[in-house]
């Protein structure tokens, strides 16, 4: 006995490391929610296994009972498919109606595809040849748009080839509007990068901000309304101060341009002829 | 009882140190420096074990109430403080009879570095091996020990030497 207790005073700072362990080891269990659940699931991982033993000796009796559910729900899921085909037939039909109606919107629009074959991005005033011309259907003013946006707008035509002003060229001016707010002002371009343009004339009073898209406005008869630019990517008062000016960032890439289509819209002559016999009456 | 103030004072100081600033540090997000362990391998070595070990819970603890880590410094630092008086017996042929403090002015350089380098090992070992609770992707853990150490140690050996400069 005597030695017992010699042992215990002797090597007593074992149980006195063992119990701080052991207390450190319960609150890290009790209140560390990682270690607690890898504790738990490594138990939960013996029972477990015994539950899944022992349902594969059950399983084989409850064989009758599964099977009769199984033929339920397939009655069940035949009737569910009878009235889905159903509903799917009055939708097909309402969605060839939605494909009249787009079509009866673009009616009013000729389009000629055509293939970039010359192009350039670095001069001050760049042009874009097609390989499409007069005897495709491209007349001089029509407008050019690939997927993305805007291109630019036809200059010359031959028979077969057309020559392009692209929104990269002084002399190119396309109405444009804010998508969201319907203020409209011109698309310019002013040199630099290929990537950028400047919207000019937005009104002072006129609701835009940063990262609104801009697009065609219709105005013109170039461009049907709607067509995506760009979007705005700063802002500055012009040098009169009367307007804004808009920094755009193109959506269309000219330096990777090669699919693009030609638009005319059908009655762009009457509204042209009408519009320089106002002029001339002036 | 002077004695007991300065260790106090240590103990806080090393507490506050290592919550409000080290356990912010994660090095690339693996090196967390371990400074508050420099308080138990400074004990001095006539200290009994339980005391030291008692010391050295309460140390781990507190730092585990700060840092939402119950319990896993106090496991690693007792433990440390357990084995303390066993890895300096193992570097050093001195008679553990006359007591002193272990530092590089005490020990040599050589010693005492291999004494904080077997303490750290220790203890960052323990810390992150519980921390990490298994070793499923033991790289990550391995690299995490050994740079926890290296920063631990450079740590250490800054402190002592700061200690030196002032005595």
């Amino acid at each position: 006995m005597r030695n017992l207790i010699d042992f215990f005073l002797k090597y007593n700072y074992w149980f006195l490391f063992i119990l701080l362990e052991v207390i450190s080891f319960a609150l890290l269990f009790r209140f560390n929610n990682y270690q607690g659940s890898v504790f738990f699931t490594s138990s939960n991982a013996v029972i477990g296994s015994v539950y899944k033993l022992t349902n594969q000796v059950t399983g084989y009796f409850h064989l009758k009972g599964i099977n009769d559910e199984l033929v339920q729900e397939n009655v069940e899921l035949k009737l569910q498919l009878e009235r889905m085909n159903q509903t799917l037939m009055t939708l097909t039909a309402d969605s060839s109606g939605i494909e009249r109606i787009k079509r009866d919107a673009l009616g009013d629009y000729d389009i000629v595809k055509a293939k970039v074959i010359n192009n350039s991005l670095t001069h001050a005033d760049n042009y874009i040849t097609l390989d499409k011309g007069e005897k495709d259907g491209v007349q001089s003013e029509m407008g050019v748009i690939d997927g993305n946006g805007v291109v630019g707008i036809v200059y010359q035509t031959s028979n077969h080839f057309s020559v392009v002003i692209p929104v990269l060229n002084s002399k190119s001016s396309i109405s444009c509007k804010v998508k969201s707010s319907d203020y409209f002002g011109f698309l310019k371009w002013d040199g630099g990068s290929s990537r950028y343009a400047t919207v000019k004339d937005m009104p002072r009073h006129s609701m835009f901000s940063l990262g609104d898209t801009i697009v065609t406005s219709g105005h013109s008869a170039v461009f049907p309304p709607g067509i995506p630019i760009g979007t705005v990517e700063d802002m500055t008062d012009s040098h009169d101060g009367l307007s804004y000016l808009l920094k755009v960032k193109l959506f269309t890439d000219f330096g990777r341009l090669n699919d693009v289509r030609v638009i005319s819209r059908k009655g762009m002559e009457e509204q042209k002829t009408l519009e320089i016999e106002v002029k001339e009456k002036k | 009882m002077i004695q007991l103030f300065s260790q106090l004072k240590w103990f806080i100081g090393l507490v506050l140190m290592q919550v409000l600033i080290l356990n912010q540090m994660h090095v690339n997000g693996y090196a967390t420096p371990f400074l508050y362990i420099f308080f138990i391998l400074k004990f001095h070595s006539r200290v009994s074990r339980n005391e030291l070990m008692l010391w050295a819970f309460a140390l781990g603890l507190i730092v585990d109430m700060f840092s939402n880590t119950p319990g896993m410094n106090a496991a690693s630092a007792t433990c440390l403080a357990f084995f303390r008086n066993t890895l300096l017996r193992m570097v050093t042929l001195r008679d553990m009879d006359e007591g002193f403090e272990p530092s590089v002015k005490t020990l040599g350089f050589s010693a005492f570095f291999r004494y904080s380098l077997l303490a750290c090992s220790l203890f960052c070992t323990l810390f992150l091996m519980v921390d990490t609770f298994s070793f499923f992707n033991l790289p990550v853990l391995v690299l995490k020990i050994v740079s926890s150490l290296a920063t631990t140690m450079l740590c250490v050996m800054c402190a002592d030497a700061m200690g030196r400069k002032k005595s």
